[in-house]
């Protein structure tokens, strides 16, 4: 699974291999190479929603920075 | 008593005082109604009493302005009823219509003693203060511009506006962060005031924050509760309300209280009643997903079994149906084989026996017809012999009748006979004479007779009146 795709894409891309399971277009041929691409898409989607990749201390490192060029600017 | 001095009347202070403060007394004897804007509440902890600072303003301008004041006792009564009624404390800047003496003190001055105030006039004015803060948010198109914001399907990320020590946010962080389903939550707290008019300021600075790092968070929650019902008004503040409707991100609120819905809650994102509520909507959002992917998961297995049952029994019956049909076709074929076979040699030995039958009847049909071709022929050329015998005597009387009928006129011709008879045969030039013309005058003629020659000479000749050249 490539870093790049996003939440969203890849629920989408699921929703859609799914839709495609459920309506039987898929054929024999790339069945398979589906559901992998699923299986994959599931397990990104699940850990997604058990971890978060956020860095408190980064963010709060942003936000000191903005505050000094806020003061900065004040004066 | 005033004094005399060099022809003046000369008062002390005091006096003027006092006569001030009769003349008033006397003047205003009872408590008056009157309205005004309370600027300042200038509440002394210590004391317990308050020095309301009251104003009249138009157009902007000040143009009345007096000191009051409030003793502890009546600034409690009324307080109590404004958090009862107002779910508003007293404070500052809040039109009021209160009762109060006129009064004067010698050291303090002219000053309103407030007796009362009324609460419903203050509500009145509030609710009249949210329903402006909506009309303009309506008029200037941002009522619902943070509802029309697309939240990320998996709003994981939230920057939190709260009190840390508040029950709301304990509640709040409690719920998303012991979900039974393991669902992972970041979200950092950004602490501010959230209730009182100082709250507006507070919140503002610390959306402002957010702002700057919201790249990072997928929504904000204002988060509040515990507190009870007081002190809400600052949620109709139409600064706060400004900021919340154009902030980059949802702004979700949980605000918890039983009071009438603040504009700040209804412009917002999503306004759920407590913080808890709040918690289980960012749960319930986690949920949206999840089903989905259990779900996907079950219908991947189950359709893609089912797909890969049904191409198998398709699979298996086309052969079957391939095998039988080749079977069948095998068969058939055999079979037609054979009974062509058959045909062949039964039709052959029919064809045959009648080829057979065909050439002996042929050949007896030859026979019988060489048989009578022979005897035909034999008889007819016994016939033909017996013609021909016939017409051979009939022929040879014929030719023996002409021979004698032509030997008679040859005998009859011979010019001996003829000669005989007394003709003669005249020669000019050893010519046969015919014609009178073949001989000229003097030619010699030489004419054979029958016992003799005579030779003559011309004399004339004359063509005869009747043709006579025949004899």
């Amino acid at each position: 699974m490539t870093q790049k795709i996003n939440y969203e894409e890849a629920f989408n891309e699921l929703q859609q291999i799914v839709e495609e399971i459920e309506n039987g277009e898929i054929s024999v041929d790339t069945l398979s190479q589906k559901v992998k691409r699923a299986a994959e898409l599931i397990r990104f989607c699940k850990n997604k929603l058990v971890t978060t990749e956020e860095d408190v201390n980064k963010i709060l490192k942003e936000l000191e920075n903005e505050t000094i060029t806020d003061n900065t600017d004040d004066k | 008593m005033p004094e005399n001095s060099d022809n003046k009347l000369v008062f002390s202070l005091s006096e003027v005082a006092q006569s001030i403060q009769k003349t008033i007394s006397n003047r205003y004897t009872s408590v008056y109604w009157i309205k005004a804007e309370m600027n300042k509440l200038n509440y002394y902890q210590h004391s317990g009493h308050c020095y309301p600072e009251l104003i009249e303003k138009k157009e902007g301008k000040i143009i009345a302005q007096f000191k009051s004041t409030l003793w502890k006792d009546d600034y409690e009564n009324i307080n109590n009823r404004f958090l009862q009624i107002l779910k508003e404390p007293l404070k500052d800047g809040i039109k009021i219509l209160f009762s109060a003496r006129i009064t004067f003190d010698a050291v303090y001055g002219l000053s309103l003693r407030i007796i009362d105030i009324d609460p419903a006039y203050t509500l009145g004015d509030l609710e009249k203060e949210k329903q402006e803060t909506i009309k303009r948010l309506k008029s200037e198109m941002l009522f619902d511009k943070n509802k029309h914001l697309k939240m990320a399907i998996l709003p994981q990320r939230i920057a939190v506006i709260s009190v840390e020590t508040s029950k709301g946010y304990a509640d709040f962080v409690n719920v998303l962060g012991k979900n039974a389903w393991g669902y992972k939550f970041f979200h950092i707290l950004f602490p501010s005031l959230l209730q009182g008019e100082k709250a507006i300021e507070s919140i503002i600075a610390q959306l402002d924050r957010i702002r700057k790092v919201a790249d990072h968070f997928d929504a904000v929650a204002i988060i509040r509760g515990g507190g009870g019902d007081v002190g809400l008004s600052c949620y109709n503040s139409y600064e706060l309300a400004r900021t919340v409707a154009q902030f980059p991100l949802p702004v979700l609120t949980g605000i918890g209280h039983a009071t009438n819905e603040t504009v700040a809650e209804m412009i917002a994102f999503y306004n759920a009643i407590t913080p808890t509520k709040l918690a289980e909507f960012f749960i319930q959002k986690f949920h949206n997903i999840s089903v989905p992917l259990s779900n996907a998961i079950q219908i991947i297995s189950l359709k893609s079994n089912y797909f890969i049952r049904e191409q198998k029994k398709t699979y298996l019956n086309m052969s079957k149906y391939f095998s039988s049909v080749a079977v069948n076709l095998i068969i058939s074929n055999k079979t037609s084989l054979k009974q062509n076979l058959k045909s062949i040699n039964q039709f052959t030995g029919i064809i045959l026996k009648q080829q057979q039958k065909n050439l002996m009847q042929y050949a007896f049909k030859m026979n019988l017809a060489t048989k009578n071709n022979l005897i035909t022929q034999k008889n007819l050329s016994g016939f033909i012999l017996k013609r021909l015998f016939k017409a051979e005597a009939y022929n040879r009387q014929i030719h023996l009748a002409k021979l004698l009928s032509i030997e008679k006129q040859v005998a009859a011709l011979n010019p001996v006979n003829v000669i005989r008879r007394g003709y003669s045969i005249t020669y000019v030039n050893n010519k046969l004479l015919k014609k009178h013309t073949s001989v000229n005058k003097d030619d010699i003629l030489k004419t054979i007779l029958f016992d003799g020659v005579v030779t003559s000479k011309v004399l004339s000749t004359h063509k005869n009146k009747q043709d006579d050249t025949k004899n």
